[in-house]
């Protein structure tokens, strides 16, 4: 048989003017995205429980987990997607199956920890650039870690009735929370987040997302779900960290009641508890509103931030 | 050293293991229960601790929640992760604040902490190992929560085993045909950054080929209705047709509820706080 | 065909170009399928037929968004303006992978799945009825990951049959089931097709199963169709047929050459036809053909000499002493899959193992590879006894070839892939070892690519080249021809032969009996964990008992020959015709002509 010159006979149907499609994300792709970072993270997370813990007195010298994992896939697919996806992996592989389901405490980490893989993704504008790589994956840590200390700090503040006069407690808290912190970046940010992700990030760049029928990225490309540096997206981000705390609060709060604990209403006054409880149920409702809405439409990135790009891919 | 056939310690028992987990093959109390109603009792159990200082209300609490692991037949390996993660982390606390010169009281404040999160621990424990997917899936989609979060709960330990698979023959691949180091190095350390490696390296495959069959599963998803039933709701109303709270659950859910009650008075009548251990 | 209603499918200059690739995937494609019909979309790796069959249900274009151009009916839809949902009730799929298409954790949440999300309120009666056309009611409460492979099809059939569509695709059943499992769906959907008129549209490589149950082809190439015609005239096009990868029947070969008018679609029909063609077919006891022809020149052990317990002086290259082993399940308990098993591979075997999914063929292959050891027994490879060194070391003795080539590309390169082995060892010149071998396998243009963007016969060859890098003296594979168009398939084979020149034996898993005749010179089959029969394949062809308990078929030229009552039957078809016409009063004088 010959080869015959081939040309389309059908008109192409549903483009722009300029015959190319943007990078939006259809649903199934969302989903796609989603279920990828959920099994990824949660199969590392396994991975990492099988994994004996190393520790060396009260300092924990293991890895928290695969940073490179869901940074990988935020840098080339969507950070929006795979922050909602990967941390619920990471609360349902591991956590719910190993019993280690702590409540509450759960939902705490999984607004640290969407934070933190939503920006450091967002981070990588190109998925070619070594240092934009490397700010990334120390970013997650960072971001994470730093939420999660605070947190820590707070519960035993809160936590044990008059922390601070218990001598030996908030200072022994402090710097056991600051050395772990520095272990983490190091062993979790750098050995297991900068490195694999350099390697890691280029290799799959442009194999990964035909996979999913997607169109590899062009460098500079804004993607699909990315972080806007827009108001609205600090506003976000702020309700979302202060939320992460609320939660926190919730379950370390005196929440004491009735004859229990007459002091500390004195104190305080009812009306501090109530307005808290209804903070956290308000926040609640918001950020289910929020994963629904986000379920059915990409988020749109800000206008000024796709002509920004542009420039970039220009230069 | 001769090998041998492992069973445990080995992938093909932690997938076993998880399964297990998962399906809660055990039985129990609470798996014979209405989902919704083992979640409502557990926010029962989860708040209870939180609303005291008491170190008697707290202790009645912890023998609750070790009542319902009983209950609920917590497999061994579960509790023994919880009782030595709980231990060594006091421990750890304990030793670095009395580096900071504390005394027996903080030994007091440390318990009462401790107190606090196993109570709260052994609760989840029982929960949730009693909850198959399917039915801690069913129970969020009833109480409201968004769909993706439902189907992601019961994909996610059907996936599981087989990924965990996929993964070991990949590793078992790397392991056979990257040359292990010369020597192991002090401590083992070269054969142990050989075998971190050839975890990290072993994920550009398996994202690969997870992504090709997530690709499958979630063309399935779509062609069968999954994007469809969350925008329509009578396939919620038919899945979720099978929930009905019984007496057992009714019973279950009062008693524990007067057993809290029943721990907050005796915690009245004998208080014992932190500052009752008070020097001076 | 030709019925004067509107077609069921009606595709008009329909291309695709998936998102981010450079060229179309689909090219001006025009085809009409009836109401009614049993088509088979045939093609080579790579014709597209998979994208085809996905722009029936919508996935194309709303699933994958690239770029779509003409217009696709299907029942009279225009899909490009209807949705996923809106035509998964008239439009089932059956994934070639059909595992990852289950979502659910049992068989009836699996099957009721699409009737609930839809809210149907007849979702019991649905589930019901579907499992009940496919007879698996009884599997309704099982958990997806204990189905065997066929019922795990069956499952994946069911739960788009649930939806009551008016079309089922069915892509590549025969790829990851057994010969006898697939036959059985393909008898199913034929029950399906008479009795409610539901319109199949399967993707296929295997003239036979096309012969026997298609009534259209659809010939795809480089995705555009070539044609689309009644399956008579079709398979009367063999010669064109085999040009796209699909040779034709074997039935249909043998007719050809001995010159028959009509062209037989079953093995019942080519015995008619034979026998009006030749009345009296002698049964031939005196025509012994000579053993191991098709294997040229090599020494080889020959069947008689591989019996039980052969008296050879040489010591086997490997060894497997009464080795029983066994896994725990869920339960538990210990479910022994091999039981006191003892296997001696020889220089010069060339092992087919046999036997049904779950017999313990692969369970073997990897205590002989050292990647698990035995519960009990020994297994030694080289003199080297498997529990005495470690799976890496072994690698040095042993090469084993896992069934999806995917999991073996750890590499971003095909050369990364083969390299990876020598070059940790420290093989000098490991460049100009890895590029002989890259050329060996016929893969060197494709050394820099990533293993999985290749057709599934590069693929083969790949691994294959992976797995000749390590330079084994036993080379064993699983299923390393499953899934593979018969043109790839047979340069898999092909291959396999031009290597036994550098490796001393290898040892195959698989179903496939033209690998097995055409390739292997011992049969090992195993039955529930022990070994039911240690033959040569001839042997094996007659002995339709072993074949039937192990879910085995025949190759179709052996069925025929042994119909027709030749003893032993002929393993290809050029022995069936030189057979046959020697057996005629006018076929002496071609034997030799033929052999060479």
């Amino acid at each position: 048989m010959t080869e015959i010159a081939y040309r389309r006979a059908g008109a192409l149907r549903g483009t722009d003017d300029q015959g190319r499609r943007p990078l939006d994300l259809t649903p199934p792709q969302k989903l796609m995205i989603f279920v990828l970072s959920m099994s990824m993270f949660g199969l590392s997370n396994i991975l990492l429980e099988i994994i004996p813990d190393l520790t060396i007195g009260p300092f924990d010298l293991s890895v928290s987990y695969f940073v490179f994992v869901p940074l990988t896939l935020a840098a080339l697919l969507s950070p929006f997607w795979v922050a909602l996806g990967a941390p619920l992996g990471e609360i349902i592989f591991t956590d719910l199956l190993m019993g280690d389901f702590s409540g509450l405490a759960e939902v705490e980490g999984f607004l640290q920890m969407f934070l933190a893989i939503f920006i450091a993704g967002s981070v990588i504008r190109n998925p070619r650039n070594r240092a934009q790589i490397a700010v990334g994956a120390v970013l997650v840590v960072f971001i994470d870690k730093l939420l999660s200390a605070a947190v820590d700090l707070t519960k035993v503040w809160v936590g044990v009735e008059d922390a601070e006069y218990v001598e030996g407690l908030p200072e022994s808290m402090l710097v056991l929370e600051g050395v772990g912190f520095g272990i983490d970046i190091i062993i979790s940010g750098v050995l297991f987040g900068v490195l694999p992700a350099l390697w890691l990030v280029p290799a799959l760049h442009g194999r990964i997302e035909p996979l999913l029928g997607m169109r590899p990225r062009v460098p500079g490309e804004p993607i699909p779900g990315q972080a806007a540096a827009s108001g609205w997206f600090v506003g976000a981000a702020l309700m979302l960290s202060l939320a992460s705390f609320f939660f926190a609060f919730l379950e370390a709060w005196d929440v004491s009641i009735g004859a229990f604990e007459p002091e500390y209403l004195e104190q305080y006054g009812t009306w501090f508890l109530w307005i808290s409880v209804a903070a956290i149920v308000v926040l609640l409702g918001a950020s289910i509103l929020l994963f629904r809405r986000a379920q059915a439409r990409p988020v749109a990135p800000a206008e000024p931030d796709r002509a920004a790009a542009e420039e970039e891919h220009v230069g | 050293m001769a090998r041998r056939q492992r069973d445990v310690v080995s992938v093909e028992w932690v997938k076993l293991e998880l399964i297990r987990a998962a399906y809660a093959t055990r039985g129990g109390l609470f798996s014979r229960m209405d989902p919704r109603m083992v979640l409502l009792w557990y926010v029962i159990m989860a708040a209870a601790p939180w609303l005291t200082h008491n170190i008697t209300v707290l202790a009645g609490l912890f023998a609750l929640g070790a009542v319902s692991v009983a209950l609920a037949r917590v497999g061994p390996l579960l509790l023994l992760l919880f009782i030595v993660g709980l231990g060594l982390e006091t421990i750890y606390i304990l030793a670095v604040a009395l580096l900071f010169g504390g005394n027996a009281e903080t030994a007091v404040a440390l318990l009462e902490l401790t107190l606090k999160l196993g109570a709260v621990s052994t609760a989840s424990m029982a929960a949730f190992v009693s909850l198959d997917p399917e039915k801690l899936s069913d129970a969020l989609l009833s109480l409201r929560a968004p769909a993706l979060l439902a189907f992601a709960v019961s994909y996610g330990y059907r996936m599981l085993p087989i990924l965990v698979e996929e993964f070991n023959t990949v590793f078992d691949n790397y392991r056979i045909r990257s040359a292990p180091p010369a020597r192991h190095g002090f401590l083992g350390i070269r054969t142990l950054v050989h075998w971190v490696k050839m975890a990290v390296l072993s994920f550009y495959p398996i994202f690969l080929n997870t992504a090709q069959s997530v690709r499958t599963t979630v063309e399935s998803l779509e062609t069968r209705g999954f994007t469809y039933a969350t925008v329509d709701q009578r396939g919620r109303d038919i899945r979720l047709g099978y929930l009905k709270v019984t007496a057992l659950d009714i019973c279950v859910v009062a008693t524990t509820a007067v057993l809290v009650l029943l721990a907050y008075l005796a915690g009245d009548q004998w208080p014992l706080m932190r500052r009752d251990f008070m020097s001076g | 065909m030709g019925s004067s209603t509107s077609p069921i499918i009606d595709l008009q200059d329909v291309s695709f170009r998936y998102p981010g690739a450079a060229e179309d995937t689909l090219r001006n494609v025009n085809l009409q399928i009836e109401a009614g019909d049993f088509t088979t979309v045939v093609g080579g790796n790579g014709s597209a037929k998979t994208t085809l069959c996905k722009t029936f249900n919508g996935l194309v274009p709303h699933y994958w968004s690239g770029d779509f151009s003409g217009v696709a009916r299907v029942c009279g839809i225009d899909t490009f303006t209807s949705s996923v949902a809106e035509l998964s009730s008239r439009v089932g799929y059956v994934y070639q992978d059909f595992m990852n298409q289950l979502v659910r954790p049992t068989v009836r949440d699996e099957v009721s799945f699409g009737p609930v999300n839809f809210g149907l309120a007849d979702h019991a009666e649905r589930t019901a009825e579907a499992l009940e056309m496919l007879r698996i009611t009884e599997l309704s409460d099982r958990f997806v990951w204990q189905l065997s492979g066929g019922q795990a099809h069956l499952t994946a059939l069911a739960s788009v049959l649930a939806m009551r569509p008016e079309i089922v695709v069915v892509d590549e059943p025969v790829a990851e089931l057994d010969p006898a499992r697939a036959l059985e769906i393909y008898q199913r959907l034929e029950l399906l097709n008479r009795e409610f008129g539901l319109t199949v549209v399967s993707i296929e490589h295997h003239a036979e199963f096309i012969a026997q149950f298609a009534s259209s082809v659809v010939l795809m190439s480089q995705g555009s169709q070539v044609w689309h015609l009644p399956v008579d005239e079709a398979v009367y096009r063999s010669a064109e047929l085999e040009d796209h990868g699909i040779p034709a029947p074997q039935i249909v070969q043998a007719a050809q050459r001995l010159g028959l008018q009509d062209t037989p679609r079953t093995v019942d029909s080519a015995v008619t036809a034979l026998g009006a063609a030749a009345p009296a077919v002698p049964t031939s006891s005196t025509t012994t053909p000579p053993d191991g022809e098709q294997n040229g020149s090599r020494p080889s052990p020959g069947p008689e000499s591989s019996g039980p317990a052969a008296h050879r002086e040489e010591t086997p290259v490997a060894a497997v002493q009464s080795v029983s082993h066994g896994y725990k399940t869920v339960k538990n308990d210990l479910r022994m899959v091999l039981h006191d098993v003892d296997l001696e591979v020889r220089r010069g075997d060339r092992l087919a193992l046999l036997g049904s999914n779950g017999s313990g063929k692969t369970t073997l292959l990897k205590l002989l590879a050292g990647i698990s050891v035995p519960r009990s027994g020994e297994v030694v490879v080289d003199g080297v006894s498997t529990r005495s060194r470690s799976a890496g070391r072994l690698a040095d003795h042993v090469a084993y070839i896992w069934q999806q080539p995917q999991q073996m590309f750890l590499k971003e390169s095909i050369r990364g892939d083969v390299r990876l082995f020598p070059a940790g060892r420290g093989e000098k010149n490991v460049d100009s070892l890895v590029e002989d071998i890259l050329h060996q396998v016929r893969l060197a243009e494709f050394a820099d690519a990533d293993g999985r963007t290749l057709s599934g016969g590069q693929q083969r060859r790949a691994t294959l080249a992976i797995g000749l890098a390590m330079r084994p003296s036993v080379l064993l594979l699983d299923e390393p021809t499953a899934s593979l168009d018969i043109a790839s398939r047979d340069s898999v084979i092909a291959m396999l032969e031009q290597l036994s020149g550098s490796i001393a034996c290898s040892v195959v898993a698989t179903h496939d009996m033209t690998l097995v005749s055409e390739w292997a010179n011992r049969v090992i089959v195993l039955d529930a964990g022990r070994i039911a029969a240690d033959l040569s394949p001839r042997e094996l062809f007659d002995q339709p008992e072993l074949l039937r308990r192990a879910h085995l078929v025949p190759p179709q030229i052996t069925q025929l020959g042994q119909q027709i009552g030749m003893s032993p039957a002929p393993l290809t078809v050029d022995e069936f015709v030189q057979r046959f016409r020697q057996e005629q009063p006018l076929g002496g004088d071609l034997v030799e002509t033929e052999r060479s």
